[in-house]
């Protein structure tokens, strides 16, 4: 465990010989405790509102068609294309976090890697719900999977955006099954810990009838490990499929062999910037100071740097791919990207995610909970544009110059996307309430306690 | 009180669940394929004529030719109703008087049109030409059934898209002489498929599986 | 003329589908049959008298007696949840509502139900005629297409004519007879016989004292010869004509030239050497504009002789776009030119005395300028190099001196009888602003009591120095025969609807003096009359069914004949030319205006011109033309302030902007268009917009229908007419709420305009006709690119047919009748000014339009573009439905019933030519959708407009141009049923019958004799982005142009690599 120990964040934290106890105790006592803070009042109202305009803009769009949405003749993708992708990426981080670090025995995870699965599977469902009503005809969607029927038609597998519902289908169930499956032993404490019956009766059909017995640990922790492996390529996978939606076309600015890698490492970068900007308010008004420590945040800062460099590096590329490429049309898009019309939204990109977290080389900075915090939510607006960069500018002004077009949202577009928040943010309050919002069971495994052996 | 673990009994549910979750999907597959296909929705379709207008009649028994009323089916997309004037044209000498017949008196009298209920309906985006099926020699019977044994004509072909295309693939079977298309009793000589194939030789049928073939 | 007509285009099987028929079949159809048999809406194609459910019967019914105001309209909120439902309903596979078969009682001889039949019409648009072909679906007219056999067509239609079919089933036609005393109340034909009868016995009494007609202008000889018998039966009667767009100069320059009333006939397929003086001999409201389109395309072929043209004019005009030498002059300047030109023409050419001395050479100002003065003198050079096979001509407008001393040149040149011949001028009905105002006069002074006006729309029309409306209101008994109750009817105590053109029999000579014979090919709608049936009607004639009058005005007493001349829709022949004697010509006043400076800053000079969608707003309800968008401008539901950038930035005008244009005290508010290639200080503006009382769809203000458009006829005196000078522009700094523009839908910034200019070159390919005589792989060379290797095998083979089409940008002039035809054959929807605007028109065809050229001298290029039909089909691949896939003939196939419109086909398109329904179009704009009927009698009869061939499109799915895959359907199961190969030119698609210059060519590139597989055989044969790999379809064919060697500036090389 010599990577381990050196960077356990736990040297001090907890002491004592109750630090079992007071690691349980620390997570338990918010599903305990009879009122959650008054702050998860305010925000689960807040969200709650964004929840109720987002059912009532998509009710409105599928009522009035989706002329409702700011799309024109050219720009035929607008914000519901990019709210999909901007959500895919925030869903990133939480199986990367839970399976790519756990495979490289990176511990230090335990304490976030709950909740980031959480808010992976919160975000895929954000995502998953733009497909289906972006469509003309929102209500046949269905004829996208392949099922037997009168008119023996199938589906188009030559088309990406049916790659698409196999890649984010997959990773969503094994998303899902990953983040069941961790939680098990923790209901079972739950359960064993709640006074009314309700809530024993519940969290004790979620504990699945944990005993805590040698044997189903080791099963547990079999299994955990298969899913893990099973996870970790569809980490890569399913930006890399999203990111063909656009690299198998002909457009210029979308006509690009390096997609597939970019995308993968904007989507870690937004996703830790996502992480980030939950886990800081949580420990803060949940007490979980003492779990998810400083050394966390310092790390995953670190993270977001290098990511961020990784999507910068990204940004030049293409620019000198256009520019090596000799294709006028190639050149002018990536030209007029950056100085043409939407130039404002370009710039508003590159400070975002490349300039913004070069503050973390310093120390001070990613040890500031603030300035972790203002970067995170920097980073997440800069990967948003990124998507609109990438899609709208693109297709306002392609091939013909007589159709070029200059997209402009509608009252719509905001309402459909400032909604998708309120859904996530709704579902994850619940989250934080109601089911262990860390991993108790892997962290005492993990602490100093867990292993006074190794000294 | 007693923590909530599960009985043993509980174990066979894990069987009973697994079964059901296992099961469900295909089961609703089938149910909405079988259940809203043509074949339980359209086929045997047989509503009521204002008219009690026996095909059984007037083809199988008086064995008239179906193009001595739906004269156009041969040269145009639609193989047209008569016009009552064709009813006439013998129901002025036969049964002048019955009573059945009333409402295609009243037309021919008044010039207003006997309302037929349509049964063979396809829907309105796909373009069906008779003619140059017709011409090529596919038998009405194929797509229409035996309607000289039919007292009131009802669908006996489920005409969905998939039915359309088994034999725009696979036409042979289907194939005979132009000069029989109308022919209800007509029965290949010797093997179907190679007469079929013949004949698709000699008029050189091409059968397109085109979406444009039918979508316009 | 003949050596003018194509062989296809003689041989009527080149028709798509059906056959022409004799009127008797029409005849024999009673008509109500002809309104019963059509589709109904609900059904979104022809089961022809199959699918005829009974609430459209008891519609038809109601329809054709009561006021559509007494009908309630559906509530839109039932449409929406239908529309849910059925489609909910559709997919689960349910059994949709019954169907009813409605047979004939009889069936009329020769009728199959649901083929479409052909019949031969004409339609006369302010006294232009041109003989048509209606295409008739079980009495039910859905398509107009140009006459081959009659020279003023030749197979070709305008806008206007492809616009007419919706006007024909527009519901805001007038449905009624109605009687204004005070207020305004119902009343019947009955009432109007009655009383109309009584006045005209009483005028009878008097000699016709108090009497006058005021009509608008006429070709039909039929209405001509009841004018005569009119004024016969009432001596002191006066019949007036007004039309706007009527030009006196024209007539009075060929009386000043020669002195008697003639008409000239050009021959420009005979001109080597074509001048045209601010004339624009293609456009629509040209007399003979279609044939003479085919006529000088016919001569713009790189690889036969090739014509050069010279254009001298204010702004551009669709020659001028096809022109080889543009100089950009003000219309008040042409006079100065034409002296110019004639003196040094005489001064070489030396004229015999007796043709008179020629104009002293003018010091205009413009002769200054280097570059217009070499352009004059090449012009000169070139005339004389060419006498007897070149051609001048002026535009209408000009005055008559301009006229006659053109008629001069044209004599002296020697070209009369070659390429310009004059012939006897047959009684036409005409007249123009001068008429009217006399008429006003009659009636200030109180001598007219009774006034008759048959159509036009005077009082919104009139020159605003002409006082008509208020006139008006003077004369005691005023009766309007009009298509709608507009401005006009709404001032008259009498208002009777008019039928349309398609409803009636009628007569028109077109504009080589041939009878054309229209036939009705529908019952009116709303009972309409003809203006012939009512004046035989207050005539008391024994006959005054139309039929009988046209007959009886041609005495065609033969059967034979008769019948004859119904089926071709013409008879007799072209009138015979006359050889005029020219009279010398006195030397002309210049105005100040024509000597006058450059830029013209100092007296800008304002011309008003018809307006190519909306005419002189009598289309101004038809949804078709308005979304037309301008072929220079390209903004569609509007008319705008063309200026030339030059002068527009001195004035401190900006593009798209609002400005006060003012003229004499009287001022109007437009949306400035920066419009390169205008003549400096020549501000243009369109007539025809403003209409307040046009309908639901060119506006309406008691039912707050929003006005289309500013109403420029408030700057139209009749004192200055279509050219004023003295105008003033002041800036106002505010856009327009909508501006409805197809192109440029926003101010373009530097990098865009350098990414265009970049890419142009390679986009719409050109060059001069020496440098591609001398290197003819110079137009393949504008692109270098790799070689093109295929990702995979073509999923067909291609055996058996392979379709493709040519166009050649050599003959497109922009004109749009394409775009209308288009949008005619394949019922894509109106989408309305605000969709526009967010550049979501519907049209599967679009013209580009770009400038070439810098601010102060630019041309006009015009590029059609349309769904290329791709071997690699980008589009394609991504359809995660497959609602897109190749057809094994190369088309491109759209299957609108599969599309879930995830619009990633669009994305993908690097040409987007797809159109995606981002709303319910056809519920907006008709009232009614695939999935639902409509109970909107409104709505039922827009529907009607439908082409039963092809599926109407619901909202959410996409679309695009299938190369009319319905016609080609219908003409290859013809061919195949009577075991024949299709033949090469008997698929038309509709952009190519109806367009005048023939720059569309469809047909089979297996057929290596096809006139497809030759254009692509052509050097230069290009495709669109070939650099993709798409291979594309459609070619194009470059642009050649054939400058004169002394002007040839610019040279193909340097564009090459």
């Amino acid at each position: 465990m010599a990577i381990a120990s050196d960077i356990n964040p736990y040297q001090g934290a907890l002491k004592g010989d109750n630090a079992f106890a007071q690691i349980t105790d620390n997570v338990s006592r918010i599903m305990e405790a009879p009122k959650p803070p008054r702050a998860w009042y305010i925000a689960m109202g807040f969200s709650l509102m964004l929840l109720a305009m987002f059912g009532a803009s998509l009710g409105f769009v599928v009522w009035e068609g989706i002329g409702a949405w700011g799309h024109i003749h050219p720009v035929a993708w607008g914000f519901p294309i990019v709210n999909f992708v901007f959500w895919v990426g925030i869903g990133h981080a939480g199986t990367l976090i839970s399976a790519i670090l756990f495979l490289l025995r990176q511990n230090w995870r335990t304490a976030i890697n709950r909740f980031a699965e959480a808010m992976t599977i919160f975000a895929v469902i954000c995502a998953a719900i733009f497909p289906g009503v972006h469509i003309g005809r929102p209500w046949l969607p269905y004829w996208m999977t392949p099922i037997p029927n009168q008119m023996g038609m199938w589906p188009q597998f030559r088309s990406p955006l049916e790659w698409d519902i196999f890649a984010v289908g997959t990773y969503a169930t094994v998303s899902i099954l990953f983040w069941y499956m961790g939680m098990i032993p923790d209901f079972a404490t739950f359960r064993d810990r709640s006074k009314t019956t309700v809530r024993r009766l519940v969290y004790g059909l979620l504990a699945m009838g944990w005993r805590g017995s040698s044997r189903q640990w080791h099963r547990y922790e079999r299994a955990y490990l298969l899913l893990a492996a099973l996870a970790t390529p569809l980490v890569l996978s399913v930006h890399s499929v999203v990111s063909f939606d656009f690299a198998t076309s002909q457009l210029p600015g979308w006509h690009t062999t390096i997609f597939p890698p970019y995308f993968v490492a904007g989507a870690i970068f937004g996703g830790f910037a996502m992480v980030v900007v939950l886990a800081v308010p949580s420990r803060q008004f949940f007490g979980l100071k003492r779990i998810i420590t400083m050394r966390h945040l310092e790390l995953m800062s670190k993270i977001i740097l290098a990511t961020g460099m990784l999507v910068g590096y990204a940004y030049g590329m293409e620019m000198f791919i256009a520019w090596y490429s000799g294709a006028i049309y190639e050149q002018f898009a990536f030209v007029n990207r950056a100085f043409g019309n939407y130039g404002w939204a370009y710039w508003t990109m590159i400070f975002c995610n490349v300039l913004a977290p070069q503050v973390f080389w310093s120390k001070k900075m990613r040890t500031n909970v603030w300035v972790i915090f203002f970067v995170g939510v920097l980073v997440n607006v800069g990967m948003w544009f990124e998507r609109f960069v990438i899609i709208c500018t693109s297709l306002a002004r392609d091939f013909l110059p007589a159709n070029w077009g200059y997209f402009v949202p509608s009252v719509v577009d905001y309402a459909t996307l400032a909604g998708s928040f309120g859904l996530f943010f709704t579902l994850f309050l619940l989250f934080c309430r109601y089911i262990p919002m860390v991993a108790m069971a892997e962290m005492k495994a993990f602490i100093p306690e867990g292993h006074a052996h190794d000294h | 009180m007693k923590l909530f673990v599960f009985p043993r009994w509980a174990n066979k549910t894990r069987l009973i669940a697994g079964a059901a979750l296992g099961g469900a999907p295909i089961y609703l597959t089938a149910f909405v394929w079988y259940g809203f296909s043509p074949k339980t929705t359209d086929v045997g379709y047989q509503p009521k004529q204002p008219v009690p207008y026996s095909h059984e009649l007037h083809v199988g028994e008086l064995g008239i030719d179906c193009r001595y009323c739906h004269t156009t089916v041969d040269q145009a997309a639609f193989a047209a109703i008569p016009p009552t004037q064709t009813c006439m044209n013998c129901h002025t000498l036969v049964h002048p008087t019955s009573p059945k017949l009333l409402p295609v008196r009243e037309s021919a009298a008044t010039g207003q049109p006997v309302q037929w209920v349509k049964v063979h309906d396809l829907p309105d985006y796909a373009y069906f030409n008779h003619s140059a099926h017709v011409t090529r020699g596919v038998g009405c019977v194929s797509c229409h059934g035996r309607v000289d044994r039919m007292e009131v004509v009802y669908q006996q072909e489920t005409l969905s898209m998939e039915w359309c295309l088994d034999c725009h693939r696979n036409p042979e079977p289907h194939l005979r002489p132009p000069s029989e298309v109308t022919n209800m009793n007509w029965t290949p000589p010797g093997d179907p498929i190679a007469y079929g194939a013949q004949l698709r030789e000699q008029n050189n049928i091409h059968p397109p599986t085109d979406c444009s073939t039918c979508h316009r | 003329m003949s050596s003018m007509k194509p062989k296809s285009l003689q041989d009527p099987s080149t028709v798509s589908s059906g056959e022409l028929k004799t009127p008797c079949d029409a005849a024999d159809m009673p008509a109500s049959a002809a309104a019963d048999t059509s589709a109904a809406p609900s059904h979104w194609r022809s089961l022809a008298e199959l699918d005829n459910d009974p609430e459209f019967r008891e519609f038809v019914a109601r329809e054709f007696k009561t006021p559509l105001e007494e009908m309630p309209l559906s509530s839109k909120g039932r449409r929406r949840f239908m529309q849910l439902m059925g489609a909910s309903f559709a997919l689960a596979g349910c059994r949709w509502k019954e169907d009813k078969l409605l047979p004939f009682s009889e069936r009329p001889e020769g009728f199959v139900p649901g083929e479409p039949v052909f019949y031969a019409t004409a339609m006369d648009i302010a006294g232009v005629a041109t003989g048509l072909w209606a295409k008739s679906f079980d009495g039910r007219p859905i398509k107009i297409e140009g006459n081959p056999n009659s020279a003023s067509s030749l197979g070709a239609t305008n806008t206007y004519h492809q616009g007419s079919i919706l006007g024909l089933y527009d519901p805001d036609r007038s449905q009624q007879v109605v009687r204004r005393a005070g207020q305004r109340t119902p009343s019947s034909w009955a009432d109007f016989d009655r009383a109309a009868g009584e006045l005209i016995a009483q005028a009878r009494a008097a000699g016709g004292r108090g009497v006058a007609v005021l009509s608008e202008a006429s070709s039909s000889p039929t209405l001509a010869s009841l004018r005569s018998r009119f004024l016969q039966a009432m001596p002191q009667a006066t019949w007036v004509a007004y039309e706007p767009s009527h030009s006196a100069s024209a007539e009075q320059g060929i009386e000043l030239a020669f002195g008697q009333r003639l008409r000239a006939v050009l021959a420009p397929e005979r001109a080597d050497v074509l001048v045209s003086l601010d004339a624009d001999l293609l456009c629509p409201s040209t007399d003979g504009g279609l044939a003479y389109s085919r006529a000088i395309a016919s001569r713009r072929d790189p690889s036969g002789s090739m014509s050069r043209i010279y254009a001298v004019e204010s702004s551009i005009t669709e020659i001028g776009s096809m022109a080889d030498h543009r100089v950009a002059l003000r219309a008040s300047q042409i006079a100065a030119v034409v002296a110019y030109l004639d003196a040094e023409l005489s001064a070489q050419a030396r004229p015999p005395a007796a043709l008179g001395a020629a104009q002293p050479r003018p010091d205009a100002k413009f002769l200054e300028d280097a570059g217009v003065k070499k352009v004059l003198d090449v012009i000169v050079k070139d005339l004389l190099a060419h006498r007897g096979s070149s051609l001048i001509t002026v535009g209408s407008r000009q005055p008559a001196e301009v006229h006659a001393v053109v008629h001069r040149l044209n004599t002296l040149l020697g070209n009369v009888g070659k390429t310009i011949r004059y012939v006897e001028e047959a009684d036409r009905i005409s007249g123009g602003a001068a008429d009217l105002a006399a008429l006003v006069a009659e009636i200030e002074a109180g001598r007219v009591e009774t006034l008759l006006i048959l159509g036009g729309n005077p009082v919104y029309n009139a020159p605003v120095d002409v006082p008509f409306a208020a006139a008006l209101g003077k004369v005691k008994n005023s009766i309007r025969l009009g298509l709608y109750e507009d401005e006009t009817s709404r001032l008259c105590t009498w208002h009777v609807p008019q039928a349309h053109y398609l409803e009636a029999w009628g007569d028109a000579r077109a504009f080589d003096g041939t009878v054309l014979i229209a036939q009705p090919t529908i019952a009116p709608l709303h009972g309409g009359r003809s203006a012939i049936e009512l004046i035989a009607g207050l005539l008391g004639l024994p006959r005054t069914s139309g039929q009988d009058l046209v007959r009886a005005t041609h005495d065609a007493s033969d059967d034979k004949v008769w019948r004859r001349a119904v089926h071709d829709g013409t008879l007799g022949s072209a009138a015979l030319a006359v050889e005029p004697v020219l009279r010398p010509i006195a030397s002309m006043t210049l105005t100040e205006a024509a000597l006058g400076s450059a830029d013209g800053i100092d007296k800008l000079e304002l011309v008003l011109e018809l307006d190519p969608a909306v005419h002189d707003g009598r289309f101004a309800n038809n949804g078709w033309l308005q979304e037309m968008s301008h072929p220079l401008t390209k903004i569609s539901w509007g008319n705008a302030l063309m200026i030339a950038p030059i002068t527009a930035e001195r004035l401190g005008l900006r593009d798209g902007f609002l400005a006060t244009l003012t003229l004499e005290g009287r001022s109007v508010e437009l949306p400035v268009a920066f419009t390169p290639g205008q003549a400096p200080g020549t501000l243009t503006v369109n007539l025809g917009y403003g209409r307040k009382v046009a309908g639901r769809v060119g506006g309406l203000v008691d039912e707050d229908v929003e006005v289309v458009g500013t109403d420029t006829y408030a700057l139209f005196t009749a004192k200055a007419g279509a050219i004023a000078v003295g105008a003033t522009v002041t800036p106002l700094n505010r856009r327009p709420d909508v501006l409805a523009n197809t192109q440029d839908l926003y101010a373009i910034d530097d990098i865009g305009a350098r990414g265009r200019d970049e890419r142009l070159p390679q986009l719409l390919r050109e060059t001069t006709l020496s440098d591609y005589q001398a290197h003819p792989e110079v137009i393949k060379h504008k692109v270098h690119h790799p070689p093109r290797l295929n990702l995979w095998h073509d999923p067909v083979s291609y055996d058996g047919h392979k379709w493709g089409m040519a166009i050649d940008l050599n003959k497109c002039t922009g004109c749009n009748a394409c775009v209308i035809a288009c949008a005619a054959e394949n019922n894509t929807p109106v989408v309305g000014k605000h969709e526009v605007a967010r550049g979501r028109e519907m049209n599967w065809l679009r013209v580009e339009r770009y400038f070439k050229g810098d601010r102060e001298q630019a041309d006009a290029r015009q590029m059609p573009v349309l769904c290329m039909q791709c071997e690699n089909a980008p589009c394609e691949q991504v359809c995660p439905v497959g609602a897109t896939l190749h057809s094994s003939e190369g088309l491109n196939d759209m299957v609108y019933n599969r599309c879930i419109g995830t619009r990633y086909c669009s994305n993908n398109c690097p040409y987007k030519v797809r159109r995606f329904n981002y709303r319910n179009y056809n519920l907006d704009v008709y009232g009614t959708t695939p999935y639902t009927g409509t109970d909107d009698p409104r709505a039922k009869l827009r529907s009607m407009a439908f082409n039963p061939d092809v599926t109407v499109r619901g909202r959410g799915v996409m679309e695009k141009c299938t190369f009319c895959v319905q016609r080609i359907q219908n003409v290859k199961i013809k061919a195949k049923n009577a075991r024949r190969p299709v033949e090469d030119g008997e698929i038309k698609t509709a952009c190519e019958q109806a367009c005048p210059t023939g720059a569309y060519v469809f047909g089979d590139l297996n057929d290596k004799k096809s006139r497809v597989a030759k254009a692509h055989g052509e050097p230069r044969a290009y495709e669109l982005l070939q650099e993709l790999n798409n291979r594309t379809r459609v070619q194009y064919l470059a642009r050649i142009s054939n400058p004169h060697p002394e002007l040839a500036t610019e040279d193909g090389h340097s564009e090459r690599h």
